[in-house]
């Protein structure tokens, strides 16, 4: 289970200035549960997002993932959290743009030195489930904005993770791709994962799949 | 598991070190190039200081000129009997050798009459010749040539012999009977040894006359008061310690030390440009790699590791190969270029060969001066954006 606790966050612009981009929030997201924050740009949606995935902390308050403070934890434990639980889809897809498609999704699993026979078997089903086969070694700033979309998600599968967060997911698809995009997330809810999806985009707003939608305005749930 | 190599890690570091293909080419350039220089610089300067410390170790205790109006001349060997009765005086060895210049090449060739002080030099020069044999050499009346005459006279169409011209003007023709193992000895290469008898003659001296005497002393402390007794003896004396040989000696090398001191400042200088550079900044989309790693569950140490690897084989592999370079630079092809900026004598005598010195100190000395300099600039800018929360990182 996530959840947030009276969480504020700051961020200082300049010498004195500061930008509250979250203010007191509180959420709980339970296991398996797929969520949607939605809400207008710069409402605060994709922090809300970093502070579950540990990229950053908050000011005030608190971030507890199964029972795990993870907004108190030093940072390479952050790093561990994440590399064992989160399977983070980034707006910008954050991919190495010159490494292969294959060499990509294998990044998150490089420092735990994974058996090379299971890690084959692994990046075979997800590059199936994904229709990538072929793109396998192409050098991903190749590949088309769908298919890099496939690439970043397949990364963020490679572990198995508990909680899957994608960031406006569709914001750089068309209309077909996030069609697409929306039926692999249909696929993605098995029961064990739980699902955090910040979009704006109104295709999500009336998808049954997801079990609830919650509105984010000026750093505030509504 | 954990100190399992991670084989992913380190196929990671070498495909970072390709994608980065053009600056990383550069980087092994110009660094595979300072190596060189210095390790080159580093050989250059062991070898001469080597040559050097086996020529200061064979110098004779005292030498004994004889002077007039300022100038050597010819020492009379009616004074040895007087100066053997000094106290503390174990040997004194008249010496009979001359510059002999030969014009064609326009060098001179030290020619020294070897029969007259043998036993001191006998180890030595034993050491040096091909198939020494001083008896032999008695008999034939010919002479052992160092390396470098070797060439020369070669050059100069001579084989098996030379014509030396005499005073009077008329030729004496020496034969060569070996030749000195030139590459063992800084000094040698340009000797030319025969009986004392053929010596005199090439350069019209009596008989009874010596260029010099060596002097031997059985306690070395003793070599400043039997100095001075001699000067006393015979005031136009010109007396010449170990001690001052050994500084001149030295002052000659110091001299050269300075002029390689100076190329290594250089070198440090421009190795020192190319890692401020580096440290004061790592680029943007390399940075963004390490916002992206970290986001997807690397740790500082995982990503100081790669980076580790990444800087450790690109200054490794250019330690090697500068190394390489630089061993077959000085010992193969004699370290042309920089041994004539460096080295005086090559103008005055001929040519001599580097010998191969080559000890872990030196090795070591040139990898803790690159390698490890060189990781710590690639790593310290990394280990600072790794630090940094990842999200600010990518942004
Ligand atoms: N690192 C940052 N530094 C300064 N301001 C930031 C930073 N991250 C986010 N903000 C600000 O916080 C607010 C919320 O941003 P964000 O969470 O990205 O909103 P959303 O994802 O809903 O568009 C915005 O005003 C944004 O400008
Ligand atoms: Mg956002």
């Amino acid at each position: 289970m996530i959840e947030l606790r009276n969480v504020t966050k700051e961020f200082k612009v300049g010498a004195n200035d500061k930008v509250v981009a979250l203010k007191n929030i509180n959420l709980r997201v339970k296991k398996g549960e797929i969520v949607l924050l939605k809400g207008p740009s710069g409402s605060g949606k994709s922090t809300i997002l970093s502070l579950i995935a540990a990229l950053n902390k908050p000011t005030s308050g608190e971030v507890i993932v199964d029972g795990k403070r993870v907004s108190k934890l030093a940072d390479n434990f952050t790093s561990l959290f994440r590399r064992e639980n989160i399977g983070f889809i980034f707006q910008r897809y954050n991919l190495i743009p010159t490494l292969s498609a294959r060499e990509n999704v294998i990044v998150p699993l490089i420092p735990s030195n994974p058996d090379s026979d299971w890690l084959e078997d692994r990046l075979k089903e997800l590059f199936q489930n994904f229709s990538l086969e072929s793109k396998m070694d192409v050098i991903v700033k190749n590949l088309s904005g769908g298919e890099q979309q496939r690439v970043a998600i397949a990364r963020a599968l490679i572990n198995n993770p508990s909680i899957i967060i994608a960031d406006e997911p569709t914001a750089n698809l068309d209309k077909k791709l996030s069609l697409e995009f929306i039926e692999i997330l249909k696929k993605l809810k098995n029961g064990h994962n739980s699902i955090i999806i910040a979009s704006h985009d109104p295709l999500f707003f009336d998808l049954d799949f997801i079990d609830r939608q919650i509105d984010i305005h000026n750093g505030e749930i509504i | 598991m954990k100190n399992r190599l991670n084989k992913f890690l380190f196929d990671f570091s070498v495909l970072s070190i390709f994608r980065r293909g053009s600056k990383n080419i550069f980087i092994f350039f110009v660094f595979t190039l300072l190596i060189f220089l210095l390790s080159s610089i580093l050989f250059i300067s062991n070898s001469i200081k080597s040559e050097l410390d086996i020529t200061i170790n064979s110098l004779p205790d005292i030498t004994v000129q004889r002077l007039q109006a300022g100038r050597a001349i010819n020492m009379p060997l009616s004074r040895v009997n007087r100066l053997l009765a000094i106290d503390g005086v174990k040997a004194v060895i008249p010496r009979v050798w001359g510059y002999y210049y030969f014009a064609n090449a326009g060098v001179n060739f030290s020619v020294v009459g070897i029969d007259q002080f043998e036993d001191q030099y006998r180890d030595l020069y034993t050491k040096l010749c091909d198939k020494f044999n001083f008896d032999r050499l008695k008999i034939d009346s010919g002479m052992l040539i160092g390396s470098g005459i070797d060439k020369i006279l070669k050059n100069n169409f001579y084989q098996g012999y030379f014509n030396f011209v005499k005073p009077d003007g008329s030729l004496i023709k020496v034969k060569i009977d070996g030749i000195f193992n030139g590459d063992t000895k800084l000094e040698s290469s340009d000797i030319i040894v025969m009986p004392s008898k053929k010596v005199r003659e090439i350069f019209g001296m009596k008989p009874d006359e010596a260029v010099d005497f060596v002097i031997k002393i059985a306690n070395p402390s003793e070599i400043p008061n039997i100095a001075s007794k001699i000067t006393q003896l015979y005031p136009d004396s010109r007396v010449i310690t170990k001690e001052d040989l050994k500084i001149s000696y030295q002052n000659l090398f110091d001299y050269k030390g300075g002029l390689f001191l100076a190329l290594f400042v250089i070198s440090a200088f421009t190795f020192f440009m190319i890692i401020y550079d580096k440290a004061s900044g790592v680029s943007s989309d390399e940075k963004r790699e390490i916002g992206i790693l970290k986001a997807v569950g690397w740790t500082i140490d995982d990503i100081l590791k790669e980076k580790f690897y990444e800087a450790f084989i690109i200054s490794f592999v250019s330690f090697i190969t500068a190394l390489c370079l630089s061993i077959f630079y000085v010992y193969f092809l004699n370290a042309p270029l920089l041994k004539n900026i460096f080295i005086g004598y090559s103008s005055l005598k001929p040519e001599f060969d580097l010998p191969f010195c080559f000890d872990f100190q030196t090795f070591s000395i040139i990898f803790f001066l690159t390698v490890p300099i060189y990781i710590a600039a690639t790593i310290i800018p990394s280990w600072r954006v790794a630090s940094m929360d990842a999200d600010e990182v990518m942004r």
